[in-house]
């Protein structure tokens, strides 16, 4: 098939349009995530010095705290899922033949798009029975549909995400030489540690890889 | 086809499903849910099976995520990103020179010290060992040491900052295997200064037997190394906050994480870092926190089905049931987290197997404790073998001029040390538990 088909590219131009404003979301749910952490830290010294210093611990902040985690816990999903930050072990996949590797992918995500579907729904009935029934927690009585809420609409940006990537992957699975779009860049496991000092690689399939420099994961 | 047959079967296609490149998260996720599926399927019907099994899966992800245990997450990976901007590294490098250089291989021995020192401050062996990399590898290379001698043992120190609190490893264990996430934490503690003093004891004995190795390096005064102190003393700082607090039961391991973290970014701040630098070390810790939150909740629903399939109780009968000492299972078992560890990361190893191995460990009469400490040192002792030693890549990645072949060859000796390090622990069993036990709860 010609490269320049118009109809291919076309579609190449959608696939690509489309994944820009994905990632601009997913970068402000990760930004809102990101902020939730600070208020977490600063939550924390506030009770300490209340409790310590003043006898007044914040009234529920276990209870509070524990619905805050969902924002922390969901927002970044498919932020992370963008940039390869989900754990996998690629030993397989990256010495298989490359032509195969898209395909290979492709039935990854495809699988995993399954799940994700078939948990929107559950994790939907899980939030309607909680609003439906008033849920509230033990102590200071927080309503907890709110909390739960987030985890189908986190879950349903995933799902978009891995929309792209499927289409990504199939399309570089049937155009080996078209230009990728919409997924992450694979390395193989000899090139970890390169992507733990630069924070530029897509894969970074490692034990906790905190890593002090700057740098933020690419598309 | 019975319960244990069909845990076995989606057990099996797990791992196909690992191997073959999925998330892990998700595969044991999608294992999970369609093992109940198929479970609760072949008692009540296909059509019942299909919508309790995705009713009780969707309600696992949150009712896993949300709770307070697991907050400590954050504040522990933040307090690792600011660590680097408050400029704790070379200080305490810095004073470990000062104070242990004159030792045979000394240099090495102080890069050890100021791994165990950064440790405090750090819950990632990678990133230990990428910032020591930068640091203490010039350094002895300037003094003549061996190359080999100097990548190795930043790998290795970099396997410290799991076993010495903060450690994210170790509340990840305390929640799978759901025991006190401060016990544990406050249990690392000794065994990472016994694993410290090994490493530095392995050095002093090479660089005495093959002295140009590591050269000592002398002609600090008193004064100097008193006046390096100031330098150490964020790192005990934060160790006061988050040891102290938590041993002393002032403070849950949230509130300790979130003051340290604090701390950390006070002093940070008054070293001029920039705003934006905050914002990147916020998203950071963002995207790691949402991958550990995501695997946990993944395997949470495997570990439902595993439950459901009656695996656990399965393999702990089997276990108990072996004709053989408890001590020869418990070697077994340490053995094949070795192997294990050659293949897979730490938190995929470490959740994908707990479930199972940790009650049967529990019903040999083993400590929870204890186990989890032993079990999180093996899984740092992979980060340094080969074939996917993560820690050597680490090191060879920021100094492309050590290849990482020698760094492996580096870090043999520190193997060595590892294996000694776990014999000792499992001789002397009081050195994981004592701080435990005598913690105010």
């Amino acid at each position: 098939m010609p490269a320049d088909d118009p109809s291919r590219e076309r579609a190449a131009k959608r696939l690509a349009r489309f994944e820009v404003i994905l990632v601009r979301f997913e970068n402000g749910l990760n930004l809102v995530a990101a902020i939730a952490i600070f208020f977490l830290m600063l939550m924390g010294v506030v009770q300490i010095i209340g409790r310590s210093f003043f006898n007044f611990p914040v009234p529920g902040y276990i209870d509070f705290i524990e619905q805050f985690v969902a924002i922390i816990a969901f927002l970044g999903i498919a932020y992370c899922q963008r940039i390869g930050g989900h754990v996998r072990m690629d030993l397989v996949i990256t010495k298989l033949p490359r032509r195969m590797q898209p395909s290979a992918e492709a039935l990854g995500v495809g699988l995993t798009l399954f799940l994700i579907t078939l948990l929107i729904w559950g994790s939907y009935q899980h939030f309607e029975r909680a609003y439906l029934l008033g849920d509230s927690t033990m102590d200071i009585r927080l309503p907890v549909w709110p909390s739960k809420l987030l985890v189908p609409i986190a879950l349903s940006v995933l799902w978009l995400r891995l929309v792209v990537q499927f289409a990504g992957y199939v399309r570089l699975a049937r155009f080996p030489d078209s230009p990728p779009i919409g997924i992450p860049l694979t390395l193989g496991s000899h090139e970890h540690g390169h992507g733990e000092i630069e924070r530029d690689a897509g894969e970074a399939s490692v034990a906790f890889p905190v890593s002090p420099g700057p740098g933020e994961g690419h598309t | 086809m019975n319960n244990t047959t069909v845990g076995l079967l989606f057990t099996g296609l797990l791992l196909v499903l690992v191997c073959g490149g999925m998330r892990v998260a998700f595969a044991a996720a999608l294992v999970g849910l369609l093992g109940l599926i198929t479970i609760i399927g072949m008692r009540s019907g296909v059509e019942k099976g299909f919508l309790v099994g995705i009713a009780m899966a969707g309600t696992i992800p949150h009712s896993k995520s949300v709770s307070y245990a697991l907050s400590i997450l954050p504040m522990f990976i933040l307090i690792g990103f600011l660590a680097f901007y408050a400029g704790i590294t070379d200080k305490i490098f810095d004073a470990a020179r000062k104070w242990v250089g004159w030792l045979p291989g000394g240099l090495a021995v102080a890069t050890v010290f100021a791994t165990a020192g950064f440790a405090a401050v750090s819950g990632a062996s990678t990133a230990t060992a990428a910032v020591f990399a930068r640091v203490a590898i010039p350094e002895m290379l300037k003094s003549g040491y061996d190359r080999r001698l100097a990548a190795g043992v930043v790998a290795a120190g970099g396997t410290l900052a799991s076993l010495i609190p903060p450690s994210g490893l170790l509340v990840i264990y305390a929640i799978i295997v759901e025991e006190s996430v401060a016990q544990l934490l406050v249990a690392g503690f000794l065994p990472g200064m016994v694993s410290a003093l090994i490493y530095g004891g392995v050095i002093v004995l090479r660089a005495k037997i093959n002295p140009g190795m590591g050269p000592p390096v002398t002609g600090f005064t008193w004064s100097e190394r008193v006046r390096s102190l100031p330098g150490i003393v964020p790192v005990l700082l934060v160790i006061v906050i988050i040891f102290g607090g938590m041993y002393f039961g002032l403070a849950t391991p949230t509130e300790a994480g979130a003051l340290g973290a604090f701390v950390v970014l006070v002093l940070a701040a008054l070293r001029g870092t920039k705003l934006t630098k905050f914002k990147e070390a916020l998203l950071e810790t963002s995207k790691l926190t949402v991958m550990i939150f995501t695997i946990i909740w993944g395997v949470l629903l495997y570990v439902r089905f595993l439950g459901f399939a009656g695996i656990p109780e399965a393999f702990t009968s089997w276990i108990v049931n072996l004709d053989l000492p408890a001590m020869a299972i418990l070697i077994a078992v340490l053995l094949c987290y070795m192997v294990l560890g050659m293949f897979m990361d730490a938190i995929g190893m470490l959740l994908l197997t707990l479930p199972i191995v940790q009650p049967a460990m529990l019903a040999l009469g083993f400590d929870p404790i204890w186990f989890g400490i032993i079990v999180i040192k093996m899984a740092e002792i992979c980060l340094i073998t080969p074939p996917i030693g993560l820690n050597c890549y680490v090191v060879s990645a920021v100094r492309p001029d050590i290849p990482v072949q020698d760094v492996f060859r580096g870090t043999w000796p520190f193997f060595v040390a590892d294996v000694v390090t776990v014999a000792v622990l499992v001789a002397f069993p009081s050195i994981v538990l004592v701080l435990p036990q005598t913690m105010m709860q």
